[in-house]
């Protein structure tokens, strides 16, 4: 367990350290939930959207942030083993379990911040805009879309592992357009229906969209909560436990 | 004394080429050796193999009486490396990079006592709050070696330690390793003849994955009736062609 918090903390200093991480990880969903927040501003109360709506908004924007704490896994994990600190570390006493949670603990650290913070910039927002949001519901929000946190460093973990230091971040890029358009956050995709509609109840980023939203609404219905936390929980243990395997699979494959 | 390293018919195989071909060597505690060899002489190899970091393909390996395969744990604990490329974390600083290793190798009580110590040996004073890729080449190399050593390993292994390091870093980086050799059992890969020289107590020359010699510089002189290592090498080199 040491070993793992001392490495978490060194991964965490690299990645706070980063300017880029508070450009994508904290900066640039405030920025997407002003926008948005703008958006909504200029549609007619008649076409009845309300998608941007802050309280819609903010549950949106918390998962459309995690994915960036993926993107930033990948790039930590690829750049460690495109050079040799990791040589170093594999002959160190760290067991492979060191280094799995010491990658993904401080992304979820940076998570929850980056939820907290979206969230009180969300209520900022509502203040301004005359809406009320309940600050149980944020609260609750927090704790809520931890699975969705430990699935996307989790799915980071596996790319970095996988790709190196040029191809994951480009490989993430992709996931985060699939997984904004897929699971909702843009648009309704349950509205929208067909292929599309049938694709996104397939992956875990419609039902994490999901899970947010009802948290901050306080809606605890099987539909509207219980299976989509089922799916996030079970995608995030999951993709967790495919990460450490691939991993240690490779860092034996590295010593052969 | 006893041995730290030993060594019998140590073989790596690769797809379509062996690494090291037999190795059988024995290094006593507190001795400096050098392995010497022009790239692709099987030097890295033959550390990676005693590090955990590759397994053996054939052949046995032990440090401090451990197996490297079956007490791969233990041997993990008893060495440290300092890698052919400079493996140091570029964002943190230099006093955190070594906190970082400190604390995966030591208990939390002399973790504190151990980085201080080192800084100090190392001359790092000035640098301990600096980031380390901000470091020249020659400081990051002493870092990457200070680093190695603050776990307190038995048997030190020091992989091309002054590559690419103008003359004066090099010499500088040669008294941290002499003082480090009072303390420790060290191993040295280079292609320097003058830092083989200079250091090892033993020099061993390879190529090809072979050892192709083994000894002090004064036995080396007199198997070939050459004056110098380069003299030596070369006689050496002349022969296996």
């Amino acid at each position: 367990m040491r070993r793992t918090m001392v490495f978490a903390k060194r991964n965490l200093i690299e990645v706070y350290r980063d300017p880029l991480s508070w450009i994508f990880c904290i900066a640039f969903p405030i920025v997407m939930l002003i926008i948005m927040s703008i958006v909504n501003s200029a549609i007619p109360k008649e076409a009845g959207n309300t998608l941007f709506r802050i309280d819609n908004l903010a549950g949106g924007i918390a998962i459309f942030g995690q994915m960036f704490i993926m993107l930033f896994t990948a790039i930590a994990v690829a750049k460690d083993r495109s050079g040799a600190f990791l040589t170093r570390l594999y002959s160190s006493p760290m067991k492979s379990s060191n280094f799995v949670w010491g990658y993904i603990l401080p992304m979820l650290l940076t998570a929850v911040i980056q939820v907290c913070v979206s969230l009180i910039a969300a209520v900022v927002i509502s203040l301004i805009s005359g809406y009320s949001l309940s600050i149980v519901g944020l609260l609750f929000t927090v704790v809520a879309v931890i699975p969705s946190a430990l699935m996307f460093s989790s799915i980071g973990f596996l790319f970095g592992t996988f790709f190196n230091e040029k191809a994951a971040p480009g490989i993430c890029s992709i996931i985060i357009s699939l997984g904004a358009m897929l699971g909702g956050i843009w648009f309704d995709v349950e509205g929208v229906g067909g292929f599309m509609y049938k694709l996104g109840k397939c992956l875990p980023f419609l039902y994490a969209t999901k899970l947010a939203r009802s948290a901050i609404a306080l809606e605890f219905g099987v539909k509207e909560f219980l299976i989509p936390l089922g799916v996030v929980v079970f995608a995030a243990l999951a993709l967790t436990i495919l990460a450490s395997i691939v991993f240690n699979s490779k860092m034996r494959a590295d010593q052969r | 004394m006893g041995y730290a390293i030993k060594t019998e018919g140590l073989i790596k195989r690769y797809k379509d080429k062996t690494a090291v071909a037999g190795l059988t060597l024995t290094v006593n505690e507190g001795e400096l050796i050098a392995l010497l060899g022009v790239n692709g002489a099987g030097k890295t190899t033959t550390v990676k193999m005693l590090t955990c970091l590759t397994k053996p393909s054939e052949g046995k390996a032990e440090i401090m009486g451990r197996d490297v395969i079956k007490d791969s744990e233990e041997v993990k604990r008893l060495v440290g490396v300092s890698p052919q490329d400079t493996s140091v974390a570029e964002n943190l600083t230099v006093k955190e990079n070594l906190e970082f290793m400190a604390d995966l190798y030591l208990p939390k009580e002399k973790s504190a006592k151990a980085v201080e110590k080192t800084i100090k040996a190392f001359g790092l004073e000035e640098f301990k709050d600096k980031k380390s890729k901000l470091l020249s080449g020659g400081y990051k190399r002493k870092l990457s070696i200070a680093m190695a050593i603050i776990g307190e390993p038995k048997v030190l292994f020091l992989d091309e330690p002054t590559l690419g390091l103008d003359v004066l870093a090099r010499r500088q980086l040669w008294r941290e390793i002499e003082a480090l050799k009072k303390i420790m059992t060290i191993v040295l890969t280079t292609h320097y003849m003058e830092e083989a020289q200079a250091l090892a107590d033993r020099i061993v020359i390879m190529n090809e994955g072979r050892v192709m010699a083994i000894g002090t510089l004064e036995e080396l002189e007199n198997m070939t009736g050459k004056k110098g290592l380069e003299d030596v090498f070369v006689s050496i080199a002349e022969k296996m062609e």
